[in-house]
Formats: structure tokens, sequence, C-alpha cells
């Protein structure tokens, strides 16, 4: 774990002031975020609440309008070799004509810098994180070939080959089947346990609770962050979901015995 | 001319040479390219810089008075970056959508070239003879400095395509994801496109304006079809596109005046119309056949479920036989209840007891079970199909 000087860990991100717009419309409002390391945190919100973008504003994927963010303590473009990156399953076109390792090996440009090419090392180093998401069977498949949650875990392990020590997820649980869904909170587990950090996008408010030790609730504005048992509350819910809430019933786990995970 | 006297003019006539390897050369580089701007659905953006470099042609030779093709290629490359760049700009700060934006750009630069050519033409001195070949291509004019220009640069460009490979990949299947990774994935963008404008202007002597995006995309889109790995693609995109050239070429240079553009691109063509019937696996025949056998599998599990069910009725045994007449009216009357019993037998799965009589077989009965089993399809086959339909459309921005 890093730590400053004084001995406190160092937050793993830590977003300030942050508002990004698209035109006039802003997608997300004055947000201050501390993510703690070696934490999993759920980014929990409605459609349109901004939680891809807020992603996607930490790496520097899209402009900030106002704000800041460090990541361990540094400015993200120097702290980039730490962050590994999930996008949407949806972001780009799986009928691309190549492989499943390649696709992985992706994962390993970066430290290789301009021109050289991924050699065996790399390579190996692919098949290992194939092999931790339970696809290496499907190292030489052509990625049209894949199912959606095999997509999921094809992106899952580029991002380990990245060799980062927190991971900013989009999505990973969305649309896959149950054993993907397994193999990826293992995935995430194993990260804790090895005092990684990763950030998910979530869309599944009943599994929070179980998968997750904190989370940030956002519409557009932070509207509670922290651990789950003192964001991840009803009436918060309530305000980031606005009227939309008889679906909420049990899913904070609070109400009934049996209602949550 | 005969096949024979054409071999024998490639072998031997030195000007019919010339203009097959400079076409050829062209066409491979063109295909090369061509793949990525396929993959990154830009092959209208091919076709805008080709229109767009007309100007830039015609303004070379009004301010140097040279038609030397180096001076013209310059010219072309220029006016189709600047081209390139309006499209880009328009798309940007504007709310007009990329397509429109290449068709705004395409004909205002095509209809001031063509008013510049006009202009050209019209002065009274000899040397802008055969300007008017850039419209649609004439190889014949290739001389061979022309050739060795194509060559040369082409070359140099398909070394930049295999040194700068892995940013081109990244660039071409997750920007986003490069972004991320910290390369600049801007300046890639622009030196790939540079290297498509760079593609495109060598062709316009030989192809002509009109048509030198169909050689960017035809070899490109061809080779997909034939395989699933991108290196393969593009040495085969360059193959059928020096392949296309160098027929192209040859035909128009011996046929008395056909333009070779035309030619080029209809050998082009032909080449993608075969590659999209015939290629295994993406092509459309494979894919009748892949139906077809799949509705006769569904056929064929449609009447085993019917015999299980009877089976069902008879208590387990299984062994008792039942007529093709009541297959068919559980069958409501469909043809290709025998074909089924018989695609059936194959497998094992149902016996003729006696004739026009048929019963389920144990191993029928098992795999009737895994019908009804939600997810227990042949091997995950199945379930990975099912899996397929429920991606979710993009969620939120």
């Amino acid at each position: 774990m890093i730590r400053r000087e004084s001995g406190a860990p160092v937050p793993a991100i830590e977003v300030n002031d942050l508002t990004v717009a698209y035109g006039e419309q802003p997608v997300l409002w004055d947000i201050d975020l501390t993510i703690r390391q070696g934490v999993l945190t759920a980014i929990v919100g409605p459609n349109g609440a901004g939680k891809t973008t807020l992603i996607k504003a930490i790496l520097e994927l899209v402009p900030r309008a106002a704000g800041r963010v460090e990541v361990l303590g540094r400015p993200y473009r120097d702290a980039r070799g730490e962050v590994a990156y999930v996008p949407q399953r949806g972001s780009v076109d799986w009928d691309f004509p190549t492989s499943v390792l390649d696709v992985v090996l992706m994962g390993t440009y970066g430290r290789l810098g301009w021109i050289r090419r991924p050699g065996r090392r790399e390579r190996r180093e692919a098949m290992q994180a194939l092999e931790k998401v339970g696809m290496e069977a499907f190292a030489d498949r052509q990625i049209s070939q894949l199912s959606g949650g095999q997509q999921q875990r094809v992106f899952l392990a580029r991002a380990l080959v990245q060799e980062a020590r927190i991971h900013l997820m989009d999505e990973p649980f969305q649309g896959v089947d149950a054993r993907t869904e397994k193999a990826i909170v293992e995935v995430l587990r194993e990260l804790r346990a090895r005092g990684d950090t990763v950030v998910c996008v979530h869309h599944a408010l009943q599994t929070v609770r179980e998968y997750f030790d904190e989370v940030a609730l956002l519409n557009v504005r932070m509207i509670a962050a922290g651990p789950v048992d003192e964001a991840f509350t009803e009436p918060n819910l309530r305000l980031a979901y606005g009227g939309r809430v008889p679906f909420l019933q049990g899913v904070t786990g609070f109400e009934a015995p049996g209602g949550g995970p | 001319m005969s096949d024979g006297g054409l071999f024998h003019a490639l072998l031997f006539d030195y000007t019919l040479r010339t203009v097959a390897l400079g076409a050829g050369a062209l066409g491979a580089v063109a295909g090369a390219l061509g793949c990525f701007a396929v993959l990154r659905r830009q092959s209208l953006l091919g076709d805008a810089i080709s229109h767009a470099a007309l100007p830039g042609i015609g303004l070379a030779f009004l301010l140097t008075g040279s038609r030397a093709t180096p001076v013209l290629v310059l010219g072309a490359a220029l006016a189709g970056w600047i081209g390139t760049l309006f499209v880009l700009g328009i798309v940007k700060h504007s709310r007009i959508p990329e397509d429109s934006a290449l068709g705004i750009i395409l004909s205002v630069f095509f209809g001031i070239g063509l008013v510049i050519l006009t202009f050209v033409q019209r002065r009274p001195t000899a040397a802008q003879a055969g300007l008017e070949t850039f419209l649609f291509g004439q190889a014949a004019t290739l001389m061979v400095r022309d050739v060795l220009l194509i060559v040369g640069v082409g070359a140099v460009a398909l070394l930049l395509l295999a040194l700068f490979w892995k940013e081109f990949k990244l660039l071409t299947f997750d920007r986003e994801f490069g972004v991320a990774l910290g390369f600049p994935m801007v300046r890639i963008d622009v030196l790939l496109t540079t290297l498509l404008v760079v593609g495109i202007v060598l062709g316009l002597q030989t192809v002509g304006v009109v048509l030198m995006s169909a050689l960017v995309v035809a070899p490109a889109a061809a080779a997909r079809q034939w395989t699933d790995s991108l290196s393969v693609m593009v040495i085969l995109a360059g193959v059928l596109g020096g392949i296309a050239g160098v027929t192209g070429a040859l035909v128009s240079a011996t046929g008395g005046g056909v333009p070779t553009g035309p030619t080029i691109v209809l050998v082009a063509s032909a080449v993608v119309v075969v590659s999209l019937l015939v290629a295994p696996g993406r092509g459309l025949v494979s894919e009748l056949v892949r139906r077809f056998r799949v509705r006769r599998r569904v056929r064929a599990d449609v009447v085993l479920s019917d015999l299980y069910a009877l089976a069902a009725q008879h208590g387990e045994s299984g062994e008792h036989a039942h007529p093709v007449a009541v297959l068919r009216a559980m069958h409501r009357g469909q043809a290709g209840t025998r074909r089924s019993l018989g695609v059936l037998a194959e497998r094992g799965w149902a016996r003729e007891v006696e004739p026009d009589r048929w019963a389920i077989t144990p191993e029928g009965v098992e795999r009737a079970r895994t019908l009804f089993l939600p997810g227990a399809g042949e091997d995950g086959a199945g379930a990975q199909v099912e899996d397929r339909g429920v991606v979710a459309p993009g969620g939120e921005p």
C-alpha cells in the first residue's frame, strides 16, 4: 500500500470538484469522491446519472470542465501505468478480424510503448490472464464467435495483463451469464486480496451488498459515498433514483431478512 | 489479342510491362491500406479524399505549369488532406453527421476541380494535354518514372504500416482503450489517414478520382470474407488489389483506349462478388448451407420430441412403434416428416421397427430430454448462441 510520509495511506483515486458537460448539459456536477486503496467500490445510479462519464473523466477520455483527479496521490498522467480499464463490452466491433489472445495482448501495449511487438513473455502473461477468467481454451478463437459473457471475460483478461493496481470497470456484469458473473466476482476478490483497488460501474442493485465493500451513489451529483452499510440506504437510493423507487424494496438488505442477498 | 499474345506482350513489351507493374504496385498498396479504412467504417472517406484531390491536381498544374507526376501528386495529396480536415472539422463543430459531411466535401471539391480542369483545358497551350485522364485514369500514360514513384512511395507507406502495425490495430479496434493506455491516438489517426491519402493520390493517374476509392475498398472487402486474421486480411487485400491492378491495366492497355479505372474496378468488383458468394464461413453459399442444416436439424428435433411424447404416453418402454401418419399429423401436415425420420435414424435416435412404423431409441430419449432442458445444448454451443441474444445495447452514455 502506498502511504504518505505521515504514514496515512494515499487514496487510490481522489476526485475533487469534478464537473463534466456535454454541450451545455452538465453530466457530472461538482463531484467529490475518495476511493480507498484495496477495496471494491461500486458506482451506482440511474440511467444517465453519469456513471460511465465519471470513469471516463478519471481516465481523461472525456474533457473535464472543471475539477482535479489524483491517482495514488499523483496526477493521472503520471500514474497511468497503475490504472487498468475495462470498457463496456458494446464499445467495440466484435466482428473485428482478430483472435482472443490478440485482444488480451493489447493490455501489454502500454508497457511495450511504440513499435515494439508483444513477444513470448507477453504471450505467456496473456495466457495466464485468460486462465484466470477461464478462457484459456478460447485463446485462438476468433472474437466474433464469443458469447457476451465470454467477450466480457476477454476484456477482463486484457485489463489483468496491464499489471495495474487500480482497475476501472464499466458494467462488467452487464448481460453476462451466471458462470461469467461468478468468474468475474472471483477475479475481483483475488484482486482485492492482493491489495488492488477495483471500481465498477454497477447496475444490479441486489448484488451491491454481496459483491462490494463501498458504494458511490451518483445522479449527476454525488448523492452518497462510503461503506455499503452506511451509504447504501433506502433514503439515499430514493435520492439517487428519484420517484422510481418501488423496485428498490428490499435491495438495500435492511428491510427484511432474506430480502437482500 | 489472344491470351497467349497478352502473355507474350507482358513479357516482351516494355511499355505494357511498365504499365502492369505500376498498376499492380498501386493495387497492392491501396488494397493493404484499404483494410483499415474498411474496418474503421471509413470507406466513404476514401471516396471523399479522391474526389477532393481533383482541384489540387488542377491548381498544382496552374501554379507550376508542370505536369510532372510528383508535382500533381503533391497537389492532389494536399487537397485530399484539406478535404479530410474539412470533413473532420464539420463533424466536430456542427451538428451535421459524418456521412453528410463526406457528401458535401466530396461534391464541393469535385465541382471546384471540374471547374479548374475546364479552365485549364481552355488555355491555348499544349502542355495541359492529358490532365483530364485524372478523371477516369489512363494507365497507358504511366511513364517509368511514374511507376518508380508509385513503387517507391508505396513501399514507404507499407513499411510505415508494418512499423506501426500494433498502434494501427489498437486504433482500429479500440481507440479509447488506446487513449487510456497513454498512446496519442489522435496522432496515430493522423498518420494512418495520411497513409490512406497517399495511397489514394498515388492511384489517381492510373485509376482516376472517380473510381479510386473502389480500389481501396473492394480488395479489403473481398479479403475480409476469406479470413479472420488482420494480417492475413491485409496481405490478401494487397494481393487481390495487385491482381486487379495488373489485369485491369492490361485489358485497358490492349483493349483500344478503354479507361483503366473502370476496367480495374470491374476486375476488383468481380473478386468481391465471388468472395461474397463462395468464401467459406462468411460467404452467401456457406450461409445458405448452414441455414439449411439448422432447419433440417430443428425439424428432426421436432419429430424427435413428438416421438418422445408418444413414447411417454405409452410408458417409458419406448420400443412401441408409431405409424408415420401419426407423426405427420402431429407435424401439422408439414412435408419432410419422413426425411426428418431419416436424419434421426442416421444419428441413432429413432429406428424403423417395421415398414412405416417408427420408435424412439434410448439414445433418442436422452437427446429429447436435453432438448427440454434450458442451456443443456450440445457441448455448450447452444448456450453460447443463447447468450449472444442478450448482448446489452450499449447501456448508458
